[in-house]
């Protein structure tokens, strides 16, 4: 389950504005090894279907999307 | 040359233009496939436009940047302008000449609007307001110093600013039916400038704020008389719909007929009854009309249907003619059937337009903005 999964990274990228989360995203799952999960929060609507298709395009894996309010919360695992 | 080249940028008013005179131009759409597939650009002529999202250039900044045509201007468009500068900016990096990015983001394209002129009378002028990101179409009546609008978008502003150039006020603000796929802008111009609302009283009854009924049968006019504007009761894409025929002869004809289709009556959960309805203003109303009457449309659904002036008008005939398929169908169980053959999902956000379009409900402008972007799925049939 989401809850139990080990975060290895955490992105605050509240308040950012595109393109600027997922190149935050883009540079910091690089970050972090194969199969570790990076948590990135961010604010811009614009991610909510951004991550994804970055995820698509790229083949790291969105394990996770919740959103409270204007915060929304991604957690994302590396795959390659 | 001297110094690094720079990104240029550019409005929704002159992605417009270039695409009207037909301008030799790329343009880079950088939003996501997802975004790009349910909403983008359209013009009247063909124009090369490609879709690499920003976040390939990104991760593979020479591939996407490869995918990028060179030797035209390339205008760049993304959803809010970051990412559209971000890329413009890779582009100028990799020697790219003459880049721009799109001010504001797709959302000002979403609200642009165009008048053109439609036709001059002895004591009048009407303009059709084109909105190319959602294909729909408003208007404007002018005669002395007033102007009344029909069905106007959520831009209030606009049309407040238009009438102003024209040396006039905006005193009425005329709805042919409650809109569900878009945010109307006529209680924005009751509150900003004072205008009464004329509307259905079959669609807005309940509404949250004042509105004159528009009544079947009756005449509404300017201060110093002016074209005749007769109140035409329609109803079937919604039980209120009204047509509102100018000078005898120029018909606004709401969601009820377009150029090519007709207007939906599944919208409001009542396909059967509103079909029914609107079998009957098709047999007894449209095939009765003359044929050179000149039907203008609320929506289009591809700009081949403007004429060579690029105003979205059809003669009745032609539009019996492009519709050959569905004027002919003389019973009721066919066109019933007909019907239930084309109806497809309505987009989720149309109840709540239809609310906010009576005042029954307000959002904040953010919300607005969303709710209102993309083509309308007003049409019976698709093409």
């Amino acid at each position: 389950m989401a809850d139990e999964m080990k975060i290895s990274k955490t992105l605050d990228l509240k308040g950012l504005a595109c393109p600027m989360p997922v190149v935050k995203i883009s540079k910091g799952i690089k970050e972090v090894e194969v199969g570790e999960v990076v948590e990135a929060l961010t604010t811009d609507p614009g991610s909510l279907t951004d991550v994804p298709a970055w995820g698509r395009t790229t083949g790291h894996e969105i394990v996770e999307t919740s959103q409270d309010g204007e915060n929304i919360r991604f957690l994302i695992k590396r795959t390659s | 040359m001297e110094g690094k080249m720079t990104v240029g940028a550019f409005s929704a008013t002159e992605l417009f233009d270039w695409l009207v005179n037909n301008e030799d131009f790329l343009l880079l759409d950088v939003r996501n496939d997802v975004e790009f597939g349910r909403f983008r650009v359209e013009g009247p002529y063909p124009f090369e436009m490609v879709n690499v999202p920003y976040f390939e250039f990104i991760e593979m900044e020479e591939e996407s940047v490869a995918k990028v045509p060179k030797g035209k201007k390339v205008r760049i468009v993304c959803a809010k302008e970051g990412s559209s500068k971000y890329v413009g900016e890779i582009l100028v990096n990799h020697g790219f000449a003459d880049v721009a990015h799109m001010k504001v983001g797709i959302k000002a394209w979403g609200n642009l609007l165009a008048p053109i002129l439609v036709a001059e009378g002895n004591d009048y002028s009407l303009y059709q307001f084109r909105r190319p990101g959602k294909a729909s179409l408003s208007y404007g009546l002018i005669c002395g110093k007033e102007m009344m609008v029909f069905d106007p978008a959520k831009d209030a502003q606009f049309y407040i600013d238009f009438a102003e150039t024209k040396g006039c006020d905006i005193t009425k603000t005329i709805e042919t039916h409650r809109q569900a796929d878009y945010i109307s802008g006529s209680d924005a111009l009751r509150r900003a400038v004072g205008a009464e609302i004329v509307a259905p009283d079959g669609d807005f009854q309940g509404a949250k704020f004042p509105f004159t009924p528009a009544v079947d049968g009756t005449v509404q006019s300017f201060t110093s008389g002016g074209p005749k504007v007769e109140i035409l009761h329609t109803p079937g894409h919604t039980p209120g719909s009204t047509c509102y025929r100018i000078d005898g002869k120029y018909l606004m004809t709401g969601d009820t007929v377009f150029i090519q289709s007709i207007g939906r009556p599944d919208l409001g959960g009542m396909a059967k009854e509103w079909s029914t309805l609107l079998f009957h203003t098709m047999t007894h109303f449209f095939l009765t009309l003359d044929d050179d009457t000149v039907i203008l449309p609320g929506h289009y659904m591809e700009w081949r249907e403007a004429d060579e002036k690029l105003v979205f008008a059809a003669s009745m005939a032609q539009v019996k003619k492009n519709n050959e398929h569905i004027y002919a169908i003389d019973n009721e169980g066919d066109f019933y059937s007909f019907i239930q053959s084309n109806m497809r999902p309505q987009p989720e956000e149309y109840a709540k337009i239809r609310e906010i379009n009576a005042g029954l409900v307000t959002v904040d402008e953010e919300e607005q903005e969303i709710m209102d972007i993309g083509k309308n799925e007003c049409a019976a049939s698709q093409r």
